[in-house]
């Protein structure tokens, strides 16, 4: 490469910079586009919270962006509490931060079973620089995830299994993106960020983990970007000294879905390593599909009769069976697969939902098709057991009475045969292999 | 740049802050080629806005391929391109009205470094043909390739190349006081 002459290094020295006027002015316009555009967004459909069970944030990509932004939101959303402490000035105070750590307990419950609460703990470090890691304790795989900005990917290592997902970002299945830039943005700016964007109040001074603190608390809808009508229960708690977070509640309810989140026992600005947010990965770990991230595996009765249960109602549904089931979206939009179809269940459910209003359809639908995903949760608890799973319903429908629908090892020399006819044996390691050779290819 | 497809990659789902670092990131240099290209700092505003309300309305339907920045780059140049066109300013800006845009501490958007050095640097630039300044301050402020320059004013590699070469001599020859007005 020739090296620059004293002109060019003249020219590449011209700079010019915008006033503070200048660039506020220009920014808020921007900004104000990117609003209006956001509001078209909202119009979209979008995929629902339902299927992730809490994740946290991760990621500012720099202190001085962080610091820029945090001036610039106070310019629009400034407002002062009857006790002095502005939220805004929350944010700006949180994304000075270069690392931290917290605590952090999800609950989501089923009304439909209120007694079998699905419920797990983790601990958060989250850099600005590096990304984070979030390790799951009671974890039954002690499971650890890790959002590299390095690499730009999640991690997800389950070391009691031997096993690690990676998902590089923006993933090549749009639902992953979705899904880890949902981890992504979730943090405790973000908490702040949402509750600045709703009505919001003062719930006064308190003291909270022997910190005097001032709380905060909004029940505006605006909170979560559902389109399903969610009800919303948000509390703050933030160090009157500090202007740092101490803990977090969400409360949402979503017709018969409560989720709780809770973080708490924060440690602000602590020294961290990029080494610290390294996914560990031992030689001889196994990369694995991505359906880890379902919870539906901890489902109660998850048995042989309720998968049978869930494939007869899809192919009474559509008059075929699932291609995949490793995943099932959301009832609602489970439903839009059904909508069209013409067997007499579909019909029969689609005279039910008629002039339902929108959250009694959305609860009637979660009932009606609840059933189908216990097949997802038997068929991750078949993986998770090592039970040499396979599926094929691509080519196998209910008048397939001889045909491999589905089957697992039960024993050494045994597996469990549903065929397409929904009826169950348990054949021998070679019939097994006969049968399968019969398949359509 | 890894950063600049993250910021990407999240400011095309909706987040402020990514496209407020993205703006703060490349504003400095934006604004530089804008006020080159058009020699009139409160053009170079407009531009500059226009500009990133456009990439903010376009960008479900932008992917990032190669330099955010030479991208942003070469955005500012059509733009500057429509606005001259427009106001039929497409001329040589005088030295005399130059100098009246660096010296006034008043304006929005000022010299970073108010040497009397780079005031020269920045009248001189003004003196030269439209297409000779574009390709000097694209190439040098917005780190666009020649190939990619071609592209853009529809003409040959070779065209650009010379016009980067003219133009860079009739700067030395500006600054050197060997052209007067």
């Amino acid at each position: 490469m020739r090296p620059a002459d004293p002109t060019e290094k003249l020219i590449k020295k011209l700079r010019y910079k915008a006033s503070a006027d200048a660039h506020n002015r220009v920014l808020n316009k921007v900004l104000q586009a990117l609003d209006n555009k956001e509001k078209q967004r909202s119009a979209e459909v979008q995929p629902s919270i339902g299927r992730i069970i809490m994740k946290s944030p991760v990621t500012k990509l720099a202190v001085a962006a962080a610091v820029f932004i945090a001036c610039l939101i106070s310019l629009s959303l400034w407002r002062t509490t009857g006790s002095g402490i502005a939220l805004a000035d929350v944010l700006a105070q949180i994304e000075k931060i270069s690392a931290y750590q917290h605590q952090g307990n999800s609950t989501l419950t089923n009304l439909t079973e209120p007694n079998a609460p699905l419920k797990f703990h983790y601990t958060m470090l989250r850099s600005q620089k590096h990304g984070y890691k979030k390790t799951m304790p009671d974890d039954p795989n002690g499971t650890v995830e890790y959002f590299s900005m390095q690499e730009n990917a999640l991690f997800v290592v389950r070391p009691k299994q031997k096993e690690y997902e990676r998902i590089d970002l923006p993933s090549a299945d749009a639902r992953m993106t979705s899904m880890a830039q949902k981890q992504y943005d979730y943090y405790a700016g973000g908490i702040v960020k949402k509750i600045l964007g709703c009505k919001y109040e003062s719930t006064g001074r308190s003291i909270v983990d022997g910190v005097e603190v001032e709380g905060f608390r909004t029940t505006d809808p605006n909170y979560t970007s559902q389109k399903r009508p969610t009800q919303v229960d948000v509390r703050i708690w933030v160090d009157v000294k500090t202007r740092l977070l101490v803990r977090s509640e969400e409360h949402l309810t979503q017709g018969q879905t409560i989720w709780d989140f809770t973080t708490h026992d924060y440690h602000w600005d602590i020294p961290v390593e990029s080494a610290d947010f390294k996914p560990v990965i031992p030689g001889g770990y196994t990369r694995t599909e991505k359906d880890a991230f379902y919870e539906f595996a901890k489902m109660k009765d998850l048995t042989e009769e309720n998968v049978i249960q869930g494939l007869r109602l899809y192919a009474d549904l559509s008059g075929r069976y699932p291609n995949n089931v490793t995943w099932m979206p959301e009832s609602q939009y489970q439903w839009s697969v059904f909508e069209k179809s013409e067997t007499p269940a579909a019909r029969r459910l689609r005279e039910e939902l008629k002039g339902l209003m929108e959250e009694e359809k959305a609860n009637r639908l979660r009932e009606a098709l609840m059933p189908m995903h216990r097949i997802n949760g038997f068929y991750y608890e078949l993986r998770r057991q090592k039970k040499d799973r396979a599926y094929y319903g691509e080519t196998v429908n209910p008048k397939d009475a001889d045909k491999v629908l589905m089957r697992w090892k039960v024993s050494d020399n045994e597996y469990r045969v549903i065929f397409g006819d929904l009826h169950a044996e348990t054949v021998t390691k070679e019939k097994l292999a006969e049968l399968e050779a019969a398949l359509p290819k | 740049m890894l950063e600049d497809k993250i910021l990407v990659f999240r400011f095309k789902r909706g987040s402020r802050q990514a496209l407020c670092r993205i703006y703060q990131k490349y504003e400095s240099s934006l604004l530089t080629l804008a006020v080159n290209l058009l020699a009139e700092p409160s053009m170079a505003e407009d531009v500059l806005q226009d500009v990133f309300i456009s990439f903010v309305e376009s960008v479900d339907r932008f992917e990032l391929r190669g330099s955010l920045k030479a991208y942003l780059a070469k955005c500012v140049a059509n733009r500057c391109r429509d606005y001259l066109r427009k106001s039929k300013r497409n001329r040589i800006v005088s030295i005399d009205d130059a100098a009246e845009i660096v010296s006034d501490a008043n304006e929005p958007i000022q010299l970073a470094i108010l040497s009397e050095e780079l005031q020269r640097v920045s009248r001189a630039l003004t003196e030269l043909p439209y297409e000779q300044r574009e390709v000097v301050v694209l190439h040098l402020h917005g780190d666009l390739k020649f190939r990619a320059i071609a592209q853009l004013q529809q003409v040959t590699v070779k065209t650009v190349l010379s016009r980067y070469r003219y133009g860079l001599n009739k700067l030395r020859s500006i600054l050197n006081g060997e052209v007067s007005e």
